[in-house]
C-alpha cells in the first residue's frame, strides 16, 4: 500500500466517522422537557423578545439615517434613477417652491429635467447636498416615521456666474417601511437661501433662493406650504414636539413595532441558546455602528488640531491610509508619518477637517464595518489665505480584541478652492504625492478633481432596488 | 490526496451534514456536564447584560434627538424651547463663546431669550449641528458629547459671518427623559463673508453687558488666528489614553 492510498484510506473513514457522527447529532431523540423548563424558556423568550423590541427601535433610526444619507450622496451627482427608485410608488417630492411631483415616474421626470432632460451632472456642474442633523421620529408601530433633516448645497456650473452656489434649508420627510425596507414616502425641501457665491446669503437678490430647484416639468399639486424663503423669515413646521416638555421617551413603545421579528418560541434550552447569540450579534452590531462613528468623528476632531499620535493611534498596524492624489501609505507608523508632514499645529492656522453624513455598515459578523462620509475643510492662514476643500471618504474598519481602528481610509477629493474665488471660479488640481515623501503605492483609482466628474465608489448597493 | 484534503472533506461532511453552526460549537451542552436549569440560569444572565446594552444604544440615539432637536430651535430664534431641553436641576448650565455661564433653567431661559422670540425678517442664524461623539455613561443616567457647528448668520443687506466651532455637552436622564445638562460651546474661527476669516476674524462673543452672566467663562482663549483646543470628554478611543499635542 502506498502512503498516498493509505491517507486516502485513512481519510475515507475519517470522513464517514464524521459523517455518521453528524447524522447521528443531526437526529437526537427530541428531549423530553419538563413543565417547569417549559415555563423557564417561556419567561425567557419574552425577554428575548423585549430586546428585539428595542434593538428594532435603534436599528429603524440606523437604516433611516443611512437612507437620507444615501439619497444625498446620489443627489451630488444627479444619480436621478437611484434617487427615485429610493421613493415608494406613490411616493411624492417638493423641492422649494416648485410644486409637489406624485409618484416614481413623476419625480423621476422632474429630477432629470433639473440636468437638461437626462441623469448626470454635466460638464463643470457640481450639486453637493450635505445631509446633516437628522431629527428622527418613528411611529409606534415601526412602519412608518418622520425625520427633519437640514441640507447645505454647493451649486453651480464652473466658469459660470460669481463662483458657485450656496443653499442651505430643511426637508420634512416621511419613510414607510414596505417589506422590511425603509423607503421615502414624502420628501419635502423647504429652501432657506440659494445664494450666489460671490456676496453669500446677506447680499444675494431676494428671489435668488426661487432658482433653486426650478423646472419646466410641471408639477402634478400646487406647493403644499407657501412661504417666503430668506430674507424673509420662515420657519418650517417642525413634524415633532419638544422632546423634554412633552416627555419624549425613546423607542418607549417598542413592543408595538413587533412582528417582523423571525423568532419562534424556543423549545428546547439549545434553541433558546442560539436565540440569544443572534440577539447578542445584533445588538453588538447596533453598538460597532454607535463606535465606528464615533470613531470617525474622532479622527476629524484630531486632524482639525494637527494630532498625528492621536489619529495614526486609531489605525491597525497593517492599515492604508490613502487621501486625495497623494498615494497609499501602509502602515501605522507611515500614517504617522504623512499627517507629521501637514504640517505642526499653530497659531495663524486653520485646519478643519469636518465629517458629515456618515452612511454606516456593519458586516453581518460583526467584526469588519464600511462608512461613506464626505470630508467638508475650513482651511485658513492668517493674512493670507483661505479654502473650502470637499470631498468624499470611503473607509473600512476592522474589529481588533474587540476595539474598532482603522483599516483603509481613502479620501477622494472633489474639490479645493481659494475662498476669494470660489469653486465654480477656481479648483485646485489633484493633491500630488509629498515631495521627498514618496508613498508606498501609486494613487489606487485614477480620476481628477472637480471640474471633472468624477462618482466615488459605494460600498453600498441601492437599499430599495439591491442594485 | 493529500492529507489537507482529507481534513477538508471530513469537515465538508460534517458541514454537509448538520451546518456548520454545530460541527464547530464549542458549547458543551450535555447534561451530565451542566444542567439546563444551570444553562437558563447564564442565559438569562446574559440578557440581563443585552438588556441593559441595547438600552444604553438606545439612549445615545435619544441624545442625538435631543441635540439637533436644540440646533433647530436655536437656529430658529427659538430660544424658549431650547430652554425648556435643559434640566431641572440647579446646576444646569449654558456657556456660549465667551459670554459667561448661565446656571439654572430661568437663567438659562432669560440668557437663551435675549434677543427676544423668534427671528425678525432679514436675520438668519442657521446652525447645523455635526459630527458627533457621544458617550452614555454605564449607568444609563448621564452622558457626554462633543459636536460641531458651522454657523450660517447674518443680517440681510450686510455682510455675513461663518463661525465654527465644538460643543462640549453634558445630559442627564430625569423621570425616563433624556435633558441637556450643560451645553458649553466653544468657538474656533468667526470671519466676514465678503473678505474671509483670514482677512478680517473676530473674536468670540463676550459677556452681555445687560445680562451679565453668574460665572465668567470657565476658560479664556482666543479665537483663530489663535491656535486652541478645546479639551475631549472622552480618552483615546483606542490607546485609552488622554489626548493632548505630541
Amino acid at each position: 500500500m502506498t502512503l498516498a492510498k493509505t491517507i486516502s484510506t485513512a481519510c475515507l473513514t475519517l470522513s464517514a466517522l464524521a459523517a455518521f457522527s453528524a447524522a447521528f447529532a443531526q437526529a437526537p431523540p427530541p428531549p423530553a422537557v419538563s413543565p417547569e423548563m417549559q415555563a423557564k424558556l417561556a419567561k425567557a423568550y419574552a425577554r428575548v423578545q423585549a430586546i428585539q423590541d428595542k434593538a428594532l427601535t435603534v436599528s429603524n433610526v440606523d437604516e433611516l439615517r443611512n437612507l437620507q444619507g444615501i439619497y444625498g450622496y446620489y443627489v451630488d451627482k444627479a444619480q436621478w434613477d437611484d434617487v427615485a427608485d429610493l421613493f415608494t410608488d406613490n411616493g411624492t417630492m417638493e423641492l422649494g417652491l416648485n410644486g409637489l411631483y406624485a409618484g416614481k415616474k413623476s419625480i423621476r421626470k422632474y429630477l432629470y429635467s433639473l440636468t437638461g432632460g437626462k441623469p448626470g451632472l454635466r460638464a463643470g456642474e457640481i450639486n453637493n447636498h450635505f445631509q446633516l442633523s437628522p431629527v428622527i421620529t418613528v411611529a409606534a408601530d415601526g412602519l412608518s416615521a418622520r425625520a427633519r433633516w437640514r441640507s447645505i448645497i454647493q451649486g453651480g456650473t464652473y466658469g459660470k456666474g460669481s463662483g458657485g452656489d450656496w443653499g442651505e434649508g430643511i426637508y420634512e420627510n416621511e419613510y414607510v417601511k414596505e417589506n422590511g425596507v425603509w423607503k421615502l414616502k414624502t420628501l419635502h425641501f423647504y429652501t432657506k437661501f440659494y445664494a450666489p457665491y460671490e456676496g453669500g446669503w446677506t447680499r444675494a437678490p431676494k428671489d435668488s433662493a426661487l432658482r433653486y430647484g426650478k423646472s419646466n416639468v410641471r408639477p402634478d399639486k400646487p406647493t403644499s406650504v407657501k412661504y417666503q424663503p430668506y430674507p424673509a423669515h420662515f420657519t418650517p413646521p417642525f413634524h415633532y414636539e419638544n422632546p423634554v416638555t412633552t416627555s419624549y421617551v425613546f423607542g418607549a413603545d417598542a413592543a408595538r413595532a413587533r412582528g417582523t421579528s423571525e423568532s419562534k418560541p424556543p423549545k428546547t434550552v439549545a434553541e433558546l441558546e442560539a436565540q440569544v447569540r443572534a440577539l447578542e450579534l445584533q445588538v453588538d452590531r447596533l453598538q460597532s455602528a454607535v463606535d465606528v462613528e464615533n470613531l470617525n468623528a474622532s479622527y476629524g476632531y484630531y486632524v482639525d488640531k494637527s494630532m498625528q499620535d492621536a489619529i495614526s493611534g486609531l489605525f491597525t498596524d497593517d492599515s492604508t491610509l490613502e487621501i486625495l492624489g497623494r498615494g497609499v501609505f501602509i502602515g501605522r507608523d507611515r500614517v504617522y508619518e504623512y499627517m507629521r508632514r501637514l504640517g505642526a499645529p499653530q497659531a495663524g492656522s486653520l485646519f478643519n477637517h469636518m465629517q458629515l453624513g456618515p452612511v454606516t455598515h456593519i458586516s453581518a459578523d460583526g467584526t469588519t464595518a464600511q462608512l461613506r462620509v464626505r470630508l467638508f475643510v475650513m482651511f485658513g492662514q492668517v493674512d493670507r489665505a483661505a479654502q473650502w476643500g470637499e470631498g468624499i471618504y470611503e473607509n473600512t474598519f476592522v474589529k481588533e480584541n474587540g476595539v474598532w481602528k482603522y483599516k483603509n481610509l481613502h479620501g477622494y477629493q472633489t474639490y479645493y478652492t481659494d475662498y476669494d474665488k470660489g469653486w465654480a471660479r477656481h479648483s485646485a488640481g489633484m493633491f500630488a504625492p509629498f515631495a521627498g515623501y514618496p508613498p508606498d503605492m501609486p494613487q489606487s483609482v485614477a480620476y481628477d478633481a472637480y471640474p471633472a466628474l468624477f462618482t466615488p465608489p459605494f460600498h453600498y448597493r441601492n437599499p430599495v432596488t439591491g442594485k | 490526496m493529500k492529507p489537507g484534503f482529507c481534513l477538508f472533506a471530513a469537515a465538508a461532511a460534517l458541514y454537509g451534514m448538520s451546518g456548520p453552526l454545530q460541527a464547530a460549537d464549542p458549547i458543551v451542552t450535555d447534561n451530565r456536564v451542566i444542567t439546563d436549569d444551570r444553562r437558563v440560569a447564564i442565559l438569562e444572565a446574559k440578557l440581563s447584560s443585552l438588556n441593559k446594552q441595547v438600552e444604553l444604544i438606545q439612549d445615545a440615539k435619544a441624545i442625538e434627538r435631543l441635540q439637533q432637536a436644540y440646533g433647530y430651535y436655536v437656529s430658529e430664534g427659538l430660544g424658549g424651547e431650547a430652554a425648556a431641553l435643559f434640566s431641572d436641576s440647579p446646576a444646569a448650565s449654558i456657556e456660549l463663546a465667551q459670554q459667561g455661564v448661565y446656571i439654572g433653567k430661568k437663567r438659562i431661559r432669560e440668557f437663551l431669550t435675549h434677543g427676544g422670540e423668534g427671528l425678525k425678517d432679514g436675520e438668519l442664524r442657521e446652525a447645523p449641528i455635526m459630527q458627533g461623539v457621544v458617550h452614555v455613561a454605564p449607568d444609563g443616567r448621564t452622558a457626554k458629547a462633543r459636536w460641531r457647528t458651522l454657523i450660517m448668520s447674518g443680517t440681510y443687506g450686510d455682510d455675513g459671518t461663518w463661525t465654527e466651532g465644538p460643543f462640549e455637552n453634558e445630559y442627564v436622564k430625569e423621570n425616563g427623559v433624556w435633558k441637556l445638562a450643560k451645553v458649553h460651546w466653544y468657538t474656533t474661527v468667526s470671519g466676514s463673508y465678503d473678505q474671509g476669516w483670514h482677512k478680517k476674524h473676530y473674536p468670540a462673543a463676550g459677556p452681555l453687558a445687560d445680562l451679565p452672566p453668574d460665572q465668567p467663562p470657565t476658560q479664556k482663549y482666543e479665537t483663530f488666528p489663535s491656535f486652541f483646543l478645546p479639551p475631549y470628554h472622552y480618552l483615546h478611543p483606542v490607546t485609552g489614553k488622554p489626548v493632548a499635542w505630541d
